[in-house]
């Protein structure tokens, strides 16, 4: 069960660096980030670290708002058509999802989906059913 | 002879008769403010009797009335009459403690309508003007408090409500409004709307008087309200805890406010002191009603910071001028034209588990129009990492700060420990509003 760490992250010149300089301090590798802007002067800061509980740990005794939210990662091809093989599948499954990033592994050969849905239980389940591989922990984290 | 007052007998009184009146009236108000629980016990402690008062002086020997005395006497310890004799009450916002209620008999609503027609003729508008009310309707004053108004003038009254900026335009141009009556804040918006549709209200509306109030404004933003209609713009003054509009209202020399003397008994103190200020100098307003038969009040703080204007003023009225509101004595702040008190934000937010009770009120133009910004800190603990729930909660921190000071504010969520805490006296409220001023 792989978990990414989502930082409430105001719009603000020193306040995304202040978190990298966290992670950076405590030796915490970023795979992969994604920012989700709002309208509202503030985002949320998705990161894939190669250790999430010691980002959550140490982020959180630095006073920022942090949060590590399970998500679904399943691997797909670096190559043309990679990621659109991958949500076919999805969608024979059945699989909505909110939001979703991803990572390349290995450059032309393997890359990562990472998916938040709602009812993760249900998805995991139809996942399973369907044939297809949730990555474990250490291959999401890059370990 | 055209007419050149709307009661010649009580705005041209020789100082002396007006004074004379002011007593007579005094005596009288103190006498029926005796029947209510609230003035019966305070002067029965102060041993007061009906009837002491030969001149108008003598006020200073009475107590001050507060707002928070209307609060804790909530809601009908300031009645002097049974509840068949009253037809209406207006009351401030508030979903959180007491609201500031004032009750009117008929007699007091009939007086209030004659010192708002009273005070639209001072200012120019004539019974051939067609005015419109650009207010909110309901609880607030603004509203029910000019449409009788504009009636008891005999003007052509159309009771358009607040906002809306489309209609107001038609409603001006179907109808050849030639007086509005609206907050000056707003009036820099609707400006914008006449531009967005390639209207200029100089020649595509027929308006001539400007009435604007509720909302504390500088001379610099009324001149340039008068050069974007290409209308007269007039000051009026009043407060709900004196009826609402209607208190006091330039005339056609714009220099200062006529304070209807004949209906109020006017002092300007020193809000530490308590003790009047010399003529000329800034002070807190304290007001006495003189002809309100539910809920007198004598010497209510309004809090308020003016100053009498020295001297007479050319158009014959004796009636002192006060000027524009420059402050007040307490943390009170207007925003499209609601009364705000930092407090009721706060008394929200400590509701609110999700968030802190910490804030920060920036006040701020963008886009022409006064915004209420309220900074609230999001609660470490209570973050999810989920972008619908903190969406949801800016939502209801909106609607309920909104149904609490009827202003909708815009709620900004900030980190947790971004917002100073609050030691001592914290600030609280930045204003950082253009007055009007923006290009």
């Amino acid at each position: 069960m792989a978990y990414i760490v989502s930082i409430f992250l105001e719009n603000k010149i020193g306040h995304f660096e202040r978190v990298t300089t966290i992670l950076k301090e405590n030796c915490i590798n970023i795979r992969s980030m994604a920012i989700n802007d709002t309208a509202n002067g503030w985002g949320i800061l998705d990161l894939i670290t190669d250790d999430p509980q010691k980002a959550l740990d140490k982020l959180s005794e630095k006073g920022v708002s942090v949060a590590l939210r399970k998500v679904i990662a399943l691997e797909m091809l670096d190559d043309v058509g990679g990621l659109n093989d991958l949500l076919i599948e999805l969608s024979r499954a059945g699989i909505n999802f909110n939001n979703a990033f991803g990572r390349i592994v290995q450059e032309r050969k393997t890359a990562i989906l990472v998916l938040s849905v709602e009812d993760y239980e249900e998805s995991l389940a139809k996942l399973k059913s369907h044939g297809l591989t949730i990555l474990d922990d250490a291959k999401v984290y890059g370990n | 002879m055209t007419q050149k007052f709307w009661q010649e007998e009580f705005e041209t009184l020789s100082r002396n008769d007006l004074e004379k009146l002011q007593v007579e009236r005094l005596n009288k108000t103190i006498e029926s403010a005796c029947a209510s629980p609230f003035y019966r016990e305070l002067y029965k402690q102060k041993n007061i009797n009906q009837g002491s008062i030969k001149s108008i002086e003598q006020i200073r020997e009475l107590p001050f009335t507060t707002k928070q005395d209307l609060r804790e006497n909530f809601p009908y310890g300031f009645l002097t009459l049974p509840k068949k004799d009253i037809v209406r009450l207006h009351s401030s916002s508030g979903t959180t403690g007491n609201p500031t209620v004032i009750f009117h008999t008929k007699h007091d609503l009939e007086s209030w309508a004659n010192l708002l027609a009273r005070s639209l003729f001072t200012a120019g508008v004539r019974d051939t003007d067609v005015f419109q009310n650009i207010c909110g309707y309901g609880l607030f004053t603004g509203g029910l408090g000019f449409q009788y108004g504009i009636e008891r003038l005999g003007a052509l009254s159309i009771p358009a409500g607040a906002g809306n900026s489309l209609r107001q335009i038609k409603l001006m141009r179907d109808y050849g409004t030639t007086a509005a009556h609206a907050i000056p804040s707003y009036l820099g918006r609707l400006y914008e709307v006449f531009e967005e549709e390639g209207m200029d209200p100089k020649k595509d509306t027929q308006l001539k008087i400007l009435v604007i109030g509720a909302e504390p404004h500088t001379d610099a933003q009324r001149k340039r309200i008068e050069e974007m209609y290409g209308v007269r713009a007039y000051n009026s003054f009043g407060l709900s805890e004196m009826n609402g509009p209607g208190v006091a209202f330039e005339c056609e020399n714009q220099n200062g406010l006529h304070i209807w003397e004949d209906c109020y008994v006017v002092e300007i103190v020193n809000p530490d002191t308590l003790e009047p200020v010399p003529d000329g100098e800034y002070g807190e307003l304290v007001m006495t009603t003189l002809d309100r038969e539910a809920m007198p009040l004598i010497r209510y703080r309004t809090r308020d910071i003016t100053r009498f204007i020295p001297g007479d003023c050319s158009c014959g009225r004796t009636h002192r001028r006060i000027d524009r509101i420059t402050g007040r004595s307490d943390d009170m702040f207007i925003i499209k034209g609601c009364n705000v008190f930092p407090m009721q934000i706060e008394g929200v937010l400590m509701k609110i588990p999700e968030v802190g009770s910490d804030y920060m009120i920036n006040l701020e133009t963008m886009n022409g129009n006064d915004e209420m910004v309220v900074e609230v800190e999001v609660k470490k603990d209570w973050f999810r990492g989920d972008i619908r729930r903190l969406d949801n909660l800016t939502k209801t921190i909106t609607r309920q700060i909104r149904d609490e000071v009827l202003a909708k504010p815009i709620v900004k969520l900030v980190e947790a420990g971004s917002i100073p805490k609050s030691e001592g006296k914290a600030v609280r409220v930045k204003d950082n509003r253009k007055n009007g001023l923006v290009d």
